[in-house]
């Protein structure tokens, strides 16, 4: 046996033994200290023995690896406290007022949950962009927190630096100037005077994007009086309008339903409307008579017209009928302009004045207060910036480097300003250039008050805590004066020291004051007849701008439903172009055409105006377009709008009036038009007769289809295979649409959006012919080439439909919004093979989303193609990077509105959610639905009537009348689909 | 033993016992494939590969990524969905009513012409799917008792009668096919070795059913024959007939005719013969059955196709005369339109290749030519696609509101689906040619003594 052989690692172990053994047995040196972390020491029973770390180790892995799976983050906050006024899925209207600056309206807002989701008139008229501003509201976009510059800063900070700068320039009696728009908030005027108390030199200059400089001014030389006055359309029998677009945002927004008021066939009576003008405009549009001048001639034209009046010279043959009808309507008539030139509106006031419609229908005594401001002081204003005698400019929701055509000048201007600080809701073009930057609140953010008309006010309160950072400008300047109390109280106390009952105002929205005003003293400006001119006409090609109906000014240019929303006339979206008649497009070699999937492309062109050149302009062959005159719409080219607004078109407020040099250049722009095809083919769509017609037979125009059966000639509606539903009992929703009242502004349009959560599809997508407009407006020229002109001529059928595809040089216009008819014999619902769309027993048509697989038979089957396929999923889909793709965006949605899935149709509803609503409220009072609560979206936006809803089972809601009315007609009636929805056929005054 | 009068061309050509009759419809079953099949092969799975990859585009994005807009909501789908069901008719045309007619010469092409129709069926099923917005839920067009309420399909919809034609239609046409590949099936299990190839001796004589060629079994076979070519016969003109109802129960102008069930069948079977050409020309010499598919058989169909284009001439003209006698604008607008219009080209092309080109089968060379056969039928293939596109895009793209008037453009995905079921037609045809008993051998054998060329003499 071999003997095992120890070694030692030194003597230590091989004197101390034990010890060593000991040592060797505990694999720790130290203890660790599992005890003390794992057990509380003040309970001595919890010790942790092994299994109880096991267990922990055990759990705290488990707990770990649950942790790191992804839960749904759920953002939705419950209520702690109900608060009383909010009921989940009952709305909440507040009445506001809407002012940006560019567009007034008293509103009524929806509110689901705290959000304003839907704006509706309260007082005045909404157009389309009033209507769309609620989504301006959840722009992410905006600016979110005060920036000094570009980096964020406290509030507290960005006071105190304000304050104190202030405070200097007023030590040294530096020139503060405080800029805004045309300021109508009287409470705000006051503040502005206290700020001028508080520090030297203030000064408050007034900036209008679309400014009505040129008409103050004349009124000041005419009258002494430097006012807006207030023009009664409804009261005209004469409308002369050079180039007024009243209905498309000249003047007053209450213009346009007083202009319809004048024009309703029904009274037998309509009120006779010229349009002089250059570019065709909505107001052109709806004439009974338009006539193309260029923009040079319009002074020549307007002072022929003076002197015709007073009895000095023969007038013009073009204006002859015109003038004549003036002059046998004095006091009855308006003469208006969109002139910029004060000796022009000096001579329209002149016509005017001899024709006797001041106080009649040109109210100078009750005047609007909407455009204030003065070219003269903006221009010295810049001047002066660029003197360096400014120290301190405070901007309020202007944007002058953008809508100043001497935008370049101001900038320049700005540099030499000590401190520059913008309130704004955006960080746009001017803003950027600003050491401080304030987020302005949105309207329906705010407190305000207005001043629109003589006499008239409205309140403004906020219908949702602030999305952002912000503080309205009005604290702003509260703040910055050292007062602390805070806007709303000021604006409270000022009107309670008026006698204002508060409390009602601020339900009501609005409220009347009966004011003094001085009438002013008409009389004539020395050496006014030095203003007249001859008529010459200009022979180069003339530059107008024009304003869009979508995008106004171009403030809400960030605004999908705006840039989506297609111009009435051109039906193009998304784009901004020159428009040019086909004659002037055909010498300079330009040219518009279809591409292979329908798509329209266009020439584009180097624009040079004022010394200004914009390359790659694209052209519209735009029918209705005088010849030589050329014009764009303001409201694009911005380079700071947004995601949605930046870098479309060009900016024609740069360009102003003038001489165009245009040269055609090689490449080809793409449009994204809504319609592609402009005249009705000659066939009965929209139905018309003149006035004088459908007085000797109210039924004049309207044609019914007629079968022959073997009982004879029968009506369409009576020759059917099918049984009728019954629709005799309970209610029978029925829509009327009066053509002659229709302006085609298209406010209903929008007020569809908001309401049925409509996805905006973007550019590329419209291309394709696949908007998602639920309600669209068609627009049809007339054409030179009739089925009467082809029978007299015998011209042959195929020659007669391809020169009825070309509109006239100045052709009549309609507008037709078409919906889903809700056919009470619908060609889509018997094709579906799944019964998603069915018929109610209320006439209406109804969509099943869940159940649609989306084989689209329906929309093919749809005579009138209003259904909508979701060609792809529209929300939360980066592809499509609109509203519904942002969490600020989606805010908008209506709760009571299905988002609808990719893969199936979807189509006007006849706003199904609020009949329901009403039918449930009328369930729980226990009384019957009353007429006037039964509104659709569109219904309720018209600001002329034109669309009226209701039960036509109820006898004594006008939709029962309006159904049995002589120029009542269903669209396409020889298909006797037996639509819910009618038409009244169009009257025009015409000979 | 049946007599065939001594003037009747012969049918088989060349000294054909039974024995080489087998051995000729085994060959490409037991040989190995050529070059030719393994080109042809390869470029039609590619084609199916590329097709499944957009369906797959398709399905994950949305209908979106095709070429349709607000007012064309169906194009290449449903055109390639008819052109696909309208090549299939002419398979049960042969082999049911030719059958029930006693036409001989159907039996040296009724195999393929049937197998023909059968994957023409499953590219047509395609469309009707994948076009769907939501084809996940497809199965909702089926009457199947549910849990959600009272939901059922409506029976009004001309799509729903769709899903039943086309379902009894390739349910019948697969059963008749079936039915008389038994016994040759048959014919190649009793030629497999159990020892060569273990695993085809086993499928052939699962796929045999048991037959044993017991002259009972023959009689049931002769019997079933009969009843199903009885069944399948109606549906020769119901299918296409309730297809074309899909546009004439419909509003839009174009689509709204009578003339339609007719028309359809007729274009149905035009086309489906001319595919039938163009199918076995390429058949006859790759697989070398020149002695079985004659000259003669191809006279025979090219009558044919003179005659149904003939008819389907008539029925343009008809369209044509009745939108102007209707008197109706928007009829008559259509109709000028579709000659007139943006797509005249396309019409040019439906009348060109569907009107003219059949009438040159009235030249004897021409219609006994292979090569211009060959040609000409391609031609009506092209002419029945396009004939589809015109009444579907044109009549869609300008309907009642000229507002509403667009054009359509296919996008890639639209032609990578189309060509994706060329490809795959071609991989199932390629693939049956090579595992199929591609001639009804045990039909045709009964007919070569009396209409076998050598028996002729």
């Amino acid at each position: 046996m071999t003997k095992i052989k120890t070694y030692w690692k030194g003597l230590a172990e091989f004197n101390q033994k034990p010890l060593v053994e000991k040592l060797k047995q505990n694999e720790f040196v130290e203890e660790i200290a599992v005890d003390d972390f794992l057990s509380d020491k003040n309970i001595p029973s919890t010790s942790t023995t092994r299994r109880d770390f096991l267990k922990f180790l055990g759990f705290s892995t488990a707990a770990a690896t649950l942790a790191s799976c992804e839960a749904p983050i759920v953002k939705s906050i419950p209520y702690v406290n109900k608060p009383e006024e909010i009921v989940p899925g009952i709305a909440n209207y507040y009445a506001t007022t809407m002012y940006d600056g560019h567009d007034y309206a008293s509103i009524l807002v929806k509110t689901r949950e705290g959000r304003p989701i839907k704006i509706e008139s309260n007082k005045t008229c909404t157009n389309a962009r009033v209507q769309a501003s609620v989504l301006s509201l959840y722009d992410s976009g905006r600016l979110k927190e005060p920036i000094k510059n570009n980096n964020i800063i406290s509030y507290s900070s960005l006071d105190s630096e304000i304050k104190s700068q202030l405070s200097r320039i007023s030590e040294k009696n530096g020139n503060i100037v405080i800029l805004t728009p045309s300021l109508i908030s009287p409470s705000t005027r006051k503040l502005i005077n206290q700020f001028s108390s508080k520090y030297n030199n203030v000064k408050h200059i007034q900036l209008d994007s679309v400014s009505s400089h040129s008409i103050l001014e004349a009124n000041k030389l005419s009258f002494d009086t430097r006012v807006l006055p207030m023009y009664r359309f409804d009261k005209a029998k004469v409308i002369a309008s050079f180039g007024a677009d009243f209905i498309g945002g000249w003047g007053h927004p209450n213009n346009e339903g007083d202009y319809i008021k004048g024009r309703n066939p029904k009274n037998k009576i309509m009120s006779k409307h010229y349009q002089i003008e250059s570019t065709l405009t909505l107001t052109g549009s709806n004439a009974c008579e338009r006539l193309q001048i260029k923009p040079s001639e319009q002074k020549g034209l307007l002072s022929n017209l003076y002197e015709y009046i007073v009895g000095k010279s023969e007038v013009d043959k073009r204006i002859e009928k015109l003038a004549k009808n003036l002059k046998n309507n004095k006091g009855n008539s308006i003469v208006v302009c969109n002139s910029n030139d004060i000796e022009t509106q000096v001579i329209v006031n002149a016509i005017n004045f001899e024709l006797e419609n001041f106080e009649k229908t040109i109210i100078l005594s009750k005047p609007s207060y909407l455009k204030q401001a003065s070219d003269d002081e903006v221009n010295s204003l810049i001047s002066d910036m660029n003197n360096g005698k400014i120290d301190a400019l405070i901007t309020h929701n202007v944007n002058p480097s953008y809508t100043l055509q001497n935008g370049s000048e101001y900038d320049k201007g700005l540099k030499k300003v000590g401190l520059k600080v913008a309130t704004s809701l955006y960080k746009d073009e001017s803003a950027s250039q600003m050491t401080y930057c304030v987020p302005d609140n949105h309207f329906l953010e705010s407190w305000g008050d207005a001043h629109p008309t003589f006499g008239e006010y409205s309140l403004m309160q906020p219908t949702i805590k602030q999305l952002f950072n912000g503080r309205q400008f009005q604290d702003s300047l509260m703040v910055w004066m050292g007062l602390s109390d805070g806007y709303q109280k000021f604006l409270q106390v000022f009107y309670n020291n008026w006698g204002i009952n508060w409390d009602k105002a601020l339900h009501d929205g609005y409220f009347n004051i009966n004011e003094d005003f001085v009438s002013p003293n008409y009389k004539y400006v020395d050496g006014f007849n030095g203003f007249l001119t001859k008529i010459n006409k200009a022979n180069y090609i003339e530059f107008e701008m024009a304003e869009k109906i979508s995008m106004g000014d171009g403030s809400q240019s960030n605004n999908p439903w705006l840039q989506e929303l297609p111009d009435p006339l051109s039906r193009a979206s998304w784009d901004n172009y020159l428009t040019m008649s086909a004659a002037t497009a055909r010498k300079l070699g330009v040219k518009n055409w279809n591409v292979s999937n329908g798509a329209l492309n266009g020439s584009v062109v180097s624009l040079t105006v004022n010394g200004l050149t914009y390359t790659n302009v694209p052209v519209m062959i735009q029918p209705g377009q005088a010849l030589d005159t050329v014009s764009m719409a303001i409201g694009y080219g911005r380079t700071a709008a947004g995601k949605c607004g930046n870098n479309i078109g060009f900016n024609a407020f740069k360009l102003g009036y003038g001489k165009a040099d245009i040269k055609l250049i090689d490449g080809e722009h793409e449009f994204a038009a809504t319609q592609l095809h402009h005249t009705m083919m000659g066939r009965d769509i929209v139905k018309e007769t003149t006035l004088a017609d459908y007085i000797l037979d109210p039924s004049s125009g309207n044609k019914k289809a007629k079968y022959l059966t073997y009982k004879g000639k029968q009506p369409a509606e009576e020759v059917t295979l099918w049984d009728d539903h019954d629709h005799k009992t309970g209610h029978f929703w029925n829509q009327s649409i009066d053509l002659s009242l229709c302006t085609g502004c298209a406010a209903c349009v929008i007020a569809c959006h908001a309401e049925n959560n409509v996805p905006v599809v973007g550019k590329e997508e419209i291309r394709k012919s696949r908007d998602m407009h639920w309600l669209r407006i068609d627009r049809y020229f007339s054409s030179e080439m009739t089925k009467q002109k082809a029978a007299d001529e015998n011209i042959s059928s195929i020659e007669m439909y391809a020169e009825m595809e070309d509109p006239s040089a100045n052709p009549e216009v309609v507008f037709q919004p078409v919906m889903c008819q809700h056919c009470n014999k619908a060609p889509c619902e018997n094709v579906c093979p799944v019964a998603a769309t069915t018929h109610s027993r209320e006439g209406l048509n109804h969509m099943t989303y869940n159940r649609c697989i989306g084989t689209r038979y329906c929309a093919n089957n749809c005579p009138y193609k209003v259904r909508r396929f979701n060609w792809f999923k529209y929300n939360e889909n980066d592809k499509f990077d609109f509203n519904m793709n942002d969490d600020y965006g989606k805010m908008v949605l209506n709760p009571d509105v299905v988002v609808r899935s990719r893969g199936v149709i979807e189509k006007c509803s006849m706003c199904i959610q609020m009949i329901q609503a009403i039918k449930l409220k009328a369930k729980m009072t226990g009384k019957p639905v009353a007429d006037e609560d039964v509104q659709t979206a569109c219904s309720s936006a018209c600001s002329t009537g034109a669309m009226v809803f209701g039960d036509a089972n109820n006898e004594t809601h006008s939709i029962y009348e309006l159904k049995k009315d002589e120029r009542m007609y269903s669209l396409l009636d020889h298909l006797n689909t037996a639509p819910s929805v009618f038409y009244q056929t169009k009257i025009r005054n015409k000979s | 033993m049946q007599r065939e009068s001594e003037i009747r061309d012969p049918l088989i050509l060349g000294k054909k016992s039974y024995h080489d009759i087998t051995r000729d419809v085994s060959r490409p079953v037991e040989g190995k494939a050529n070059k030719y099949w393994w080109a042809l092969f390869s470029l039609s799975l590619v084609l199916f590969g590329w097709g499944v990859l957009c369906i797959l585009y398709t399905v994950g994005t949305g209908i979106g990524s095709w070429g349709l807009n607000k007012t064309i909501n169906w194009a290449w789908d449903i055109t390639n969905f008819v052109w696909w069901i309208g090549i299939g008719h002419a398979g049960t045309l042969i082999s049911a009513v030719l059958l029930l007619f006693r036409q001989k010469w159907r039996m040296a092409i009724n195999r393929s012409a049937e197998a023909m129709t059968i994957f023409g069926v499953v590219q047509a099923g395609l469309f009707p799917v994948i076009h769907m917005g939501r084809p996940w839920l497809a199965y909702w067009v089926f009457p199947i008792p549910n849990q959600f309420g009272s939901l059922w399909v409506n029976f009004n919809s001309p799509l729903l009668w769709d899903v039943f034609a086309i379902s009894t239609y390739l349910t019948v046409s697969t059963v008749f096919w079936y039915i008389g590949l038994i016994p040759d099936f048959a014919m190649l299990r009793d030629r497999m070795s159990a020892k060569i190839a273990p695993m085809k001796k086993k499928l052939y004589s699962f796929l045999a059913f048991g037959w044993t060629g017991k002259a009972k079994h023959w009689q049931r076979f002769e019997e079933v024959s009969l009843v199903l070519a009885g069944l399948a016969t109606p549906l020769v003109f119901s299918v296409h007939s309730i297809v074309s109802m899909d546009f004439a129960t419909s509003v839009i102008p174009g689509w709204h005719t009578t003339i339609f069930p007719p028309y359809f069948v007729l274009g149905a079977l035009f086309s489906g013969f001319a595919m039938v050409e163009t199918l076995l020309i390429i058949m006859r010499k790759v697989v070398n059955l020149e002695s079985y598919i004659t000259i003669k058989h191809v006279v025979y169909m090219n009558v044919i196709i003179l005659l149904t284009g003939s008819l389907v001439g008539t029925a343009y003209i008809t369209e044509l005369f009745m939108a102007w006698y209707s008197g109706v604008e928007y009829e008559q607008y259509a109709f000028i339109n579709r000659a007139t219009g943006p797509y005249w080209w396309s019409y040019a092309l439906m009348m060109g290749c569907n009107v003219l080109t059949p009438q040159l089968y009235w030249i004897k060379s021409i219609r006994e030519s292979f090569i211009a056969t060959f040609v000409l039928s391609i031609f009506v293939n092209i002419g029945m696609w396009f004939e589809r596109f015109v009444i579907i895009v044109t009549s869609l793209h300008r309907d009642f509101l000229p507002s509403s008037w667009t054009m359509f453009s296919p996008t890639f995905i639209d032609i990578g689906v189309y060509l994706g079921t060329i490809g795959f037609f071609f991989v199932l045809f390629l693939m049956y040619a090579r595992t199929f008993p591609v001639i009804a051998q045990a039909e045709l054998k009964t007919i070569v003594k009396s209409s076998g060329s050598e028996y002729k003499k």
